[in-house]
C-alpha cells in the first residue's frame, strides 16, 4: 500500500493538468499534409475591405505563387485561403505580419488583438509596417528567390537576436506590451517596398494603435542609441565625415521635480572606424575639437528628435515612467501626454572616441 | 452434455519426494535409483568387511575416488569407515531422502552392512571454467574478474574483497527438481536486519521446480511482478557486489549462475557503473549525467518526432521545419507508422545480431546499417531525419550500463509512441507522468524504488546524478537505513 498514495496523487495532478489545460482533442497536423504559412501581408482596400496576401506553398521547394483575398475579417481570409489550395494552410508557424502603412494610420488594434488571442499564433510573430507595394515585390522576386518568405524571416530574426541597432525589430508580444502600457507608445519597423526592393526605412512611432510618424536615417540611429538597443554597430556621421563603430550609449533621463524640464545625459563610447575629414587626429587638441563637434551635432539631432516626438504626442522612450513612484502615480497617462509636449529639453552628450586611425594630416 | 475433451484424472507424480521418515535400506535405495545407467555400485573388500559404494559416475571425480576412498579403505586397519577416511568429510545418513539428495549432488554413499551404517562424502567433479573478464559490465579501470558458475568460487571472490567475520552467509536450497543452492550474503554490523528478515522470508516462500538462472530467482523474490523494471540488480562483478554489501545491501548468489543479485536497489542504481568509483569525480559525474540524459533522449526522441510531425508542428524552429517538410513531403507512411516500422526493424536487427555468431553479427550490422538504413531512405519509405533520430536513440539506449534497462527503453518507447501519436506532446508528458508514478509506486525488498527522490533523502544526492568526491561520501545511503551510518571510523 506504500506506493499507492504518491501514485494516486500523481494521477490526480496529471488529470488536473489535462482538465485545466488545453483541449484533449488534438488537431491532425501531419506536416506533409499541411502548409504552415509563414507570413500574411495585410492592406486596406478602397472598398473598406481587407486584402490579405500570402505565399504558397511555404517552405517547400515547389513552384510558388501568391494568393490574395479580399475579405471583411482576418480569420475569414485564413479560412478562404484553404479553399484555393490543396493543402490546408495553418497559422501555427505564422512568423511575420506585414501591415500596409495606410492601414497602420487607421489603427491596428483589432487586427493585433485577433492574432494575439489566437492560440495557434505565436507571440514571437514579427510585425512590420510596409510602405509601398509589397505584393508587387513578392511577385517579382518569386522567380529569383524561391524561398523568399523563409529568408525574410531569417533576416528579421537575425537583427532581433543580435541587437546591433540596425533595425527596430518588434514582435507581437512586445507590441502588445507597449500598446497596453500606460507610459509607453509602441514602435514598429518600417520597410519600403517596390517591385525590385524591400529595404529598411526606419522606425514607425505609434500613438496607441495608430501610426503617427516615421523616423529614419539619423533620427532612427539616435533612437537606437536612446531607447531601443542602446548600441549601434556603425554610426555614420556624413557631416563630420566620420563613421563611429561599436557605439555604446549610457542614457539617463531625468525629470526635475516640477516636471518642466527633461534632462537627457548620454555617455557614448565608440571607435573611430573611418574618417575622411581634414583634422589630424594624432593631435590631441584637434581630436578634442572633433569630439566636441560630434557631441554638439548629436545633441542637436537628439533635441530635434525629442521635439518631433513631443509634437506628435508620442512617447516610445517611456519617459512617462519617470513621473511614477513606487507607491503612487503623480499623474495619469493622459495627463502625462498633455504634459509631455510642453516639457523643455536639456540634452547633453559626452563622447569618448577611441581613435584607431592614424589621421590624415602628415 | 459431456465435454468434448474430458479431463483425465490427475495422476500423482512418481517423482514426488518420499517422506524423510523412511529409513535408509539397501533395497529401498536401489529401488529409488533404478533405471539410472550412470549409477555405479561397487563392493569393496576391506579390513572392516565388504563396503558398498554407491555413486553416479557422471557426477563424481573418478580420480579422487581412488585417492580419497578406495586406497584409504584398502589399507585401513581401523574397524570403522569414518576412522579410515580421515581426508574426507564424512556425514552419517539416517533416512532415504537424505541419501537421495546427497547422491544426486555428487556424493558417494558408503554402506557398511556389518554395522548397518550409511555414510556420504562429497566428491563432486569440479566442472568450472576459469575466471574471465566481465562481458556485460566491462570497465577500462577496475577489476577484471567476474563471477563463474561455481557458487563457492563466487563467494571466495567476495570474501577476498571483504575479509571480515561480519560478512555472513546463509544457504538455502530452492527448486524441487533443480535443488539450487542460494547463498544470501550480508554484513551483520551494517545491513538493516529488517531487510534480512524480508529476504529470508522471500527465499523460503519460493516454490518452483527448477531454477536455471539468478533472474528466475529474482522473479520469485520481487515485490512487483507486473512491471518492466527490475527490482534486483543483476551483476557479474564481485567488486560491485562487495561495494553493495559495504553500503548495507544484501547479495544473493545462485549456484550454476554467473550473476549475483543485489537488493534492495533503487531506480538510479541501474545507471551506476562500477567505473564511476574509479574515475575522477568530475569525469564520473559528467558520464553519469550523460547516461541519464541519454536514457531520457532514447525514451523521448522518437515519440517527440512523431508528436511534432503529427500534431505540434508549431513548436519547431522554422529552420528545422524547413528541413523536415522537405524530407517528409513525398513519404507514403504517416509519422506513427514510419516510426513503428523502423523501431520494429531495429529491434529485429538487434535481436538477430545477439543470436548470431560474431562474424555473422558483423555482416548483419552492415546489412542493417547500410542496406536497410540507406535503402529505406532512398526508396522513399522513411525520412532521413528520422533515420538520424533512430540512430541517436539506439546509441543512447546502449549508454545505460544495465542490460535490462536497455530492453525497458524499447518497451517504453513504444508506449510513448502510441501516446504521442494520439495526443502529441501532452501525450508524451502524460506518458512520462504515468512512468514516474509507476516508478514511485515500486519497491525493492519493501524499500522505496524511487528513493532518494521520493521519499526525499537529500544526503544521498551526493551520489545520485553526480558522483561526489569519495572523500565527501562519508555516509551510507539513508534509504538503506544501515546500522552504521558512517563509513569513516572517526564518526562511529
Amino acid at each position: 500500500m506504500k506506493g499507492y498514495k504518491p501514485t494516486s496523487l500523481l494521477f490526480v495532478f496529471c488529470f488536473l493538468i489535462v482538465m485545466s489545460g488545453c483541449s484533449p482533442y488534438t488537431e491532425n497536423n501531419i506536416v506533409e499534409e499541411i502548409a504552415p504559412v509563414i507570413f500574411w501581408s495585410i492592406k486596406n482596400d478602397p472598398n473598406g475591405q481587407l486584402s490579405i496576401t500570402t505565399l504558397v506553398p511555404p517552405l517547400i521547394k515547389e513552384t510558388k505563387q501568391t494568393f490574395t483575398l479580399k475579405v471583411d475579417l482576418i480569420k475569414q481570409g485564413g479560412k478562404e485561403f484553404n479553399l484555393k489550395y490543396y493543402r490546408e494552410l495553418k497559422t501555427g508557424q505564422l512568423r511575420m505580419l506585414f501591415i500596409n502603412k495606410e492601414l497602420a494610420f487607421k489603427g491596428i488594434r483589432t487586427l493585433i488583438n485577433t492574432l494575439f488571442t489566437d492560440p495557434d499564433v505565436s507571440s514571437r510573430l514579427y510585425i512590420v509596417i510596409v510602405d509601398g507595394d509589397f505584393e508587387a515585390y513578392l511577385k517579382n522576386q518569386l522567380s529569383k528567390q524561391p524561398s523568399l518568405d523563409y529568408f525574410l524571416y531569417r533576416m528579421l530574426k537575425h537583427y532581433e537576436k543580435y541587437n546591433q541597432g540596425d533595425m527596430s525589430i518588434v514582435n507581437l508580444h512586445e507590441f502588445m506590451k507597449q500598446l497596453y502600457s500606460p507610459f509607453q507608445d509602441p514602435i514598429l519597423p518600417v520597410f519600403k517596398a517596390d517591385k525590385n526592393n524591400f529595404t529598411y526605412e526606419g522606425t514607425a512611432l505609434f500613438h496607441g494603435d495608430k501610426l503617427k510618424t516615421t523616423i529614419n536615417n539619423m533620427d532612427d540611429q539616435i533612437f537606437q542609441l536612446l531607447g531601443n538597443d542602446r548600441y549601434v554597430k556603425l554610426l555614420a556621421l556624413p557631416k563630420q565625415k566620420l563613421v563611429l563603430g561599436r557605439v555604446r550609449s549610457k542614457v539617463e533621463f531625468r525629470l526635475d521635480q516640477t516636471t518642466k524640464v527633461l534632462h537627457v545625459t548620454d555617455q557614448i563610447n565608440g571607435r573611430l572606424e573611418e574618417y575622411q575629414g581634414n583634422k589630424n587626429l594624432l593631435n590631441q587638441s584637434e581630436l578634442s575639437s572633433l569630439n566636441k563637434e560630434v557631441e554638439v551635432y548629436l545633441e542637436h539631432e537628439t533635441t530635434e528628435l525629442l521635439k518631433n516626438m513631443q509634437k506628435e504626442k508620442v512617447d516610445p522612450l517611456q519617459i512617462g515612467l519617470l513621473t511614477t513612484s513606487p507607491f503612487f502615480e503623480r499623474m495619469t497617462s493622459k495627463e502625462w501626454k498633455d504634459q509631455w509636449e510642453n516639457i523643455k529639453l536639456d540634452v547633453h552628450f559626452s563622447l569618448k572616441i577611441q581613435p584607431v586611425t592614424t589621421g590624415n594630416k602628415m | 452434455m459431456g465435454s468434448l475433451f474430458p479431463k483425465k484424472p490427475r495422476q500423482k507424480s512418481k517423482s514426488e519426494p518420499l517422506s524423510s521418515k523412511i529409513p535408509l535400506t539397501d533395497e529401498l535405495l536401489k529401488k529409488s535409483l533404478a533405471n539410472m545407467e550412470d549409477l555405479e555400485i561397487i563392493a569393496l573388500n576391506t579390513n572392516i568387511g565388504t563396503v558398498f559404494l554407491y555413486y553416479i559416475k557422471t557426477l563424481i571425480d573418478n580420480e579422487r575416488l581412488n585417492e580419497v576412498i578406495v586406497e584409504p579403505l584398502n589399507h585401513c586397519s581401523k574397524d570403522q569407515i569414518a576412522k579410515c577416511l580421515m581426508n574426507a568429510k564424512i556425514e552419517k545418513l539416517s533416512n532415504l531422502e537424505e541419501a537421495e539428495k546427497k547422491i544426486v549432488q555428487g556424493s558417494i554413499l558408503l554402506y557398511d552392512p556389518t554395522q548397518n551404517h550409511w555414510f556420504a562424502t562429497l566428491l563432486e567433479t569440479p566442472l568450472s571454467r576459469s575466471i574471465e573478464p566481465p562481458e556485460t559490465e566491462t570497465v577500462i579501470y577496475g577489476a577484471k574478474d567476474s563471477f563463474v558458475e561455481q557458487i563457492d568460487q563466487n563467494i571466495t571472490m567476495i570474501r577476498q574483497r571483504l575479509p571480515v567475520t561480519a560478512l555472513k552467509t546463509e544457504t538455502f536450497n530452492i527448486g524441487s527438481l533443480s535443488r539450487t543452492k542460494v547463498v544470501m550474503m550480508y554484513i551483520e554490523d551494517i545491513t538493516n536486519p529488517e531487510f534480512i528478515t524480508i529476504a529470508r522470508e522471500k527465499i523460503k516462500a519460493i516454490d518452483f521446480d527448477q531454477f536455471l538462472d539468478s533472474s528466475q530467482v529474482a522473479a520469485f523474490m520481487e515485490d512487483h511482478k507486473n512491471t518492466p523494471f527490475p527490482q534486483f540488480l543483476e551483476t557479474e562483478r564481485p567488486d560491485a557486489c562487495s561495494n553493495s554489501l559495504a553500503l548495507g545491501k544484501i547479495v544473493f548468489l545462485v549456484d550454476k549462475t554467473a550473476y549475483g543479485l543485489v537488493g534492495p536497489i533503487n531506480f538510479f542504481h541501474l545507471f551506476q557503473s562500477p567505473e564511476d568509483y574509479f574515475l575522477r569525480w568530475i569525469i564520473a559525474s559528467f558520464l553519469r549525467c550523460i547516461r541519464f540524459s541519454s536514457f531520457f533522449l532514447a525514451l523521448t526522441l522518437v515519440p517527440l518526432y512523431v508528436a511534432i510531425t503529427t500534431h505540434n508542428y508549431e513548436i519547431l524552429p522554422l529552420q528545422i521545419l524547413y528541413v523536415l517538410l522537405e524530407t517528409r513531403s513525398k513519404l507514403p507512411f504517416t509519422p506513427f507508422w514510419e516510426a513503428t516500422l523502423m523501431l520494429i526493424t531495429l529491434e529485429i536487427i538487434k535481436e538477430a545480431s545477439l543470436r548470431m555468431p560474431t562474424k555473422s553479427g558483423q555482416i548483419l550490422g552492415v546489412i542493417g546499417g547500410i542496406v536497410i538504413g540507406q535503402a529505406t531512405v532512398q526508396a522513399g519509405f522513411v525520412s532521413n531525419v528520422f533515420i538520424v533520430l533512430v540512430g541517436i536513440s539506439a546509441i543512447a539506449s546502449f549508454l545505460v550500463p544495465n542490460y535490462l534497462m536497455t530492453k525497458i527503453i524499447t518497451l517504453l518507447q513504444f508506449f510513448l509512441l502510441v501516446l504521442s501519436s494520439l495526443l502529441g506532446i501532452p501525450g508524451i508528458v502524460l506518458g512520462m507522468i504515468i512512468i514516474i508514478a509507476h516508478l514511485v509506486g515500486l519497491t525493492s525488498l519493501k524499500q522505496p524504488y524511487f528513493a532518494p527522490i521520493t521519499p526525499l533523502y537529500l544526503k544521498d544526492w551526493n551520489d545520485l546524478f553526480i558522483r561526489g568526491p569519495l572523500t565527501s561520501i562519508k555516509e551510507r545511503p539513508s534509504f538503506l537505513s544501515p546500522l552504521q551510518r558512517w563509513r569513516i571510523k572517526k564518526r562511529r
